[in-house]
């Protein structure tokens, strides 16, 4: 009984090359009861080291850390063990940063100064398989889009998509995959695949993690 | 002379003047020396002429006499011989008469010999003078002869004294005739003489205006390599010098940039992440104070929260002005595209980023010159342009970054803002062998473009160099 109480709780790794973030970090999450600080690791290939040692549900990482930097190693994490839920940590607030941590497939990404509350919910949300951004970045990401449309005079390309394809566009940005999405959706596997491409190309985005930021800009989902 | 002095201003100076001096005196000298001798030439030239002339006009003069003489000489003796064997009387008198005035002739032409006799002439002048007067002497009796006396004794007469008389007179002229062509020899030889002389003095003078004439070319040639020596060595320092002070300003970016990444890593992982940990700490304090603490000791801890979120802000700001942490750890272009986004946040400009390029990453120098080219242009249109749309653009070419930031301001005078300026991209690229060119016209705004050019070896140097550094001095490749 109590052994299956113990498999419930999610199973955490937290990376960080500060201390006393760390030891903040790790205070905060075992206030929560279905969480679990499985192991720590004070930079990058220690992470790597201990997300293959512990096999933890959910990686914290730092992006700012010695030997090797937080994207390179969420990379080689989801190499060995492609089940686990990256949540980022970060100073940056800049697209470009949280383009490159969605590229390296991480699926969360947070300011590092963000509430307390945020690092709870984004941990809830990855392990149910979506993605989780502070709402700062959201914010952010949403206000620069909303700022170039306005300053280029240029169609907003969402309004170019159909109502299939927005509803396919807000699923593959929660995390479904084009299988998934067409058991929801009781249609085929091709016509899912069709339909992607169709809204990447109206979009005029070429990678998966661009259409999570697209979908981020956009309010899809936050 | 001593290196110190001719490198020296004042000593070259003095090198200067002491050359022209020299070289004042000794082509003047050499031209004197030319004029002379060529004025002595022609004086000499003229004086022979005229004493040749001379001697000829003389000569010519005293042999015509002499012929006279010998002539009338001869013809006289012929009158004496007719006047004797005539038998009449009156053609005889006519005889005598002619023979009268062939005599006083004959004087007259001695007469005039006499004016130009010269000193060796003189004995011989003399004895013919004699000759004359004594063949005179002798034939006056005879014109007091009787026809009877010349028949019987005038042909003996002129056998025995009048022939032999005239043979005498004519040999002593040719002597005298011998003389005047041996003075003529020697007046020639006189001539000679004067040439042999003038050619020995041409000769020297040649030789003395050659050797002058060498010497200063000599001369001429050193000082002239010398100063050219001088020159070259000049300018080989002034290029040195230069290329140090380009050289310098290059490590003066360079240190700066060092610098600006080492406060902007250190503010911004250091500060700022001891920063996120006391507001962790906070909240921590704030969860665990839950309902127990009263409202003041609560708003006091929101207050030191607002209060450190505020002071983040104000450290990651200053962390990114000194030096974006996207360009390290992102790359050039996704700085480019953050900075065109900061400045669009902040202005009403548009900044929009276009990037054709094919590497992820570039070397540290090439993004760096870029992104601070970037933004002094984007500064300048800021503060002067007054535009609202600003265009960047960057192609990786096989060999070559190009960069263009168009505008569509009011154009400007890039020399007159402040800041880096032109100056400084200028050097920011000439430090990475590129060029940049900048088109402004009034109203049709302002295009800079930057050329830089990948050299393979500089590429490889800066890659390792840069990577190298960055392992270094930055122990977080992103953050």
């Amino acid at each position: 009984m109590e052994a299956a109480a113990r498999d419930k709780k999610i199973r955490i790794l937290l990376a960080d090359d500060h201390t006393v973030v760390r030891r903040g970090l790790r205070l905060l999450l075992e206030g929560q009861p279905e969480f679990s600080v499985v192991a720590e690791a004070s930079d990058g290939k220690q992470a790597v080291d201990a997300a293959q040692a512990s096999r933890p549900d959910v990686v914290v990482l730092d992006i700012a850390m010695p030997n090797l930097n937080g994207i390179d190693a969420a990379q080689r994490i989801l190499a060995s063990n492609p089940g686990v839920a990256i949540v980022v940590l970060s100073m940056h607030s800049d697209e470009g940063y949280v383009l490159r941590a969605l590229k390296a497939g991480a699926k969360g990404y947070l300011l590092k100064d963000a509430a307390e509350g945020d690092l709870i919910e984004a941990i809830k949300t990855v392990t149910r398989g979506k993605t989780f951004f502070s709402s700062e970045i959201t914010k952010m990401l949403a206000e620069d889009y909303v700022r170039e449309i306005r300053a280029r005079g240029s169609e907003d390309s969402y309004e170019l998509l159909t109502p299939r394809e927005r509803e396919i566009l807000q699923l593959l940005a929660e995390g479904k995959s084009n299988k998934d999405i067409a058991g929801m959706l009781n249609l085929s596997l091709y016509t899912v695949e069709t339909h992607r491409r169709n809204l990447q190309d109206k979009l005029n985005v070429h990678s998966f993690a661009e259409l999570i930021l697209y979908a981020v800009r956009k309010g899809v989902i936050s | 002379m001593p290196d110190s002095a001719s490198t020296s201003p004042r000593g070259h100076e003095r090198l200067l003047v002491g050359s022209r001096l020299t070289l004042a005196l000794g082509f003047g000298s050499l031209l004197l020396i030319m004029a002379l001798s060529g004025l002595d030439a022609l004086r000499v030239l003229q004086n022979f002429r005229h004493s040749e002339a001379q001697i000829r006009r003389q000569f010519l003069y005293r042999n015509h006499v002499l012929n006279d003489i010998r002539s009338e000489v001869y013809v006289s003796g012929t009158y004496v011989r007719d006047y004797l064997l005539d038998p009449e009387t009156a053609r005889a008198e006519g005889f005598r008469k002619t023979l009268e005035q062939v005599r006083s002739q004959m004087e007259t032409a001695l007469q005039s010999y006499a004016g130009q006799l010269n000193p060796e002439e003189a004995q011989h002048y003399a004895a013919l003078k004699n000759e004359l007067a004594r063949y005179w002497d002798i034939l006056a009796p005879v014109f007091k002869w009787s026809a009877a006396e010349r028949r019987s004794i005038g042909y003996a007469f002129l056998r025995d004294d009048v022939f032999p008389r005239r043979q005498n007179m004519l040999a002593i002229a040719d002597r005298i005739a011998a003389l005047n062509e041996q003075q003529l020899n020697a007046a020639n030889d006189q001539v000679s003489g004067l040439l042999a002389d003038f050619e020995l003095r041409i000769g020297v003078t040649l030789l003395i205006a050659l050797v002058l004439g060498l010497g200063m070319a000599a001369f001429s040639v050193r000082r002239i390599l010398r100063l050219e020596q001088q020159a070259h060595a000049q300018f080989l320092a002034v290029a040195e010098a230069r290329s140090q002070l380009q050289d310098l300003s290059a490590r003066l970016v360079q240190t700066q940039e060092t610098e600006r990444k080492a406060i902007s890593r250190e503010l911004h992982d250091e500060v700022g992440q001891s920063l996120s940990a006391v507001l962790i700490e906070l909240r921590n304090l704030a969860s665990g104070l839950g309902t127990r603490a009263d409202e003041h000791t609560r708003s006091q801890v929101d207050l030191i929260k607002s209060l450190v979120e505020g002071t983040v802000g104000v450290v990651r700001n200053m962390a990114l002005l000194l030096r974006p942490s996207m360009l390290d750890d992102l790359g050039l272009v996704p700085a480019l595209r953050w900075q065109a986004r900061e400045v669009s946040k902040r202005t009403s400009i548009d900044v929009s980023v276009a990037a054709e390029t094919r590497s992820e990453d570039y070397p540290d120098a090439y993004k760096t010159c870029i992104y601070r080219i970037v933004q002094e242009a984007l500064n300048n249109c800021e503060r002067h342009s007054h535009a609202d749309t600003v265009r960047i653009r960057v192609q990786e070419e096989r060999d070559r970054l190009r960069l263009s930031i168009q505008d569509n301001g009011c154009g400007f005078d890039f020399e007159q803002t402040k800041g880096m300026g032109l100056l400084g991209i200028q050097e920011r690229v000439a430090s990475l062998h590129g060029t940049c060119g900048v088109h402004s016209s009034p109203g049709g705004g302002t295009l800079l473009t930057v050329d830089l050019p990948f050299r393979s070896s500089t590429m490889q140097g800066e890659t390792n160099l840069g990577s190298g550094g960055a392992r270094q001095e930055n122990p977080h490749p992103i953050g």
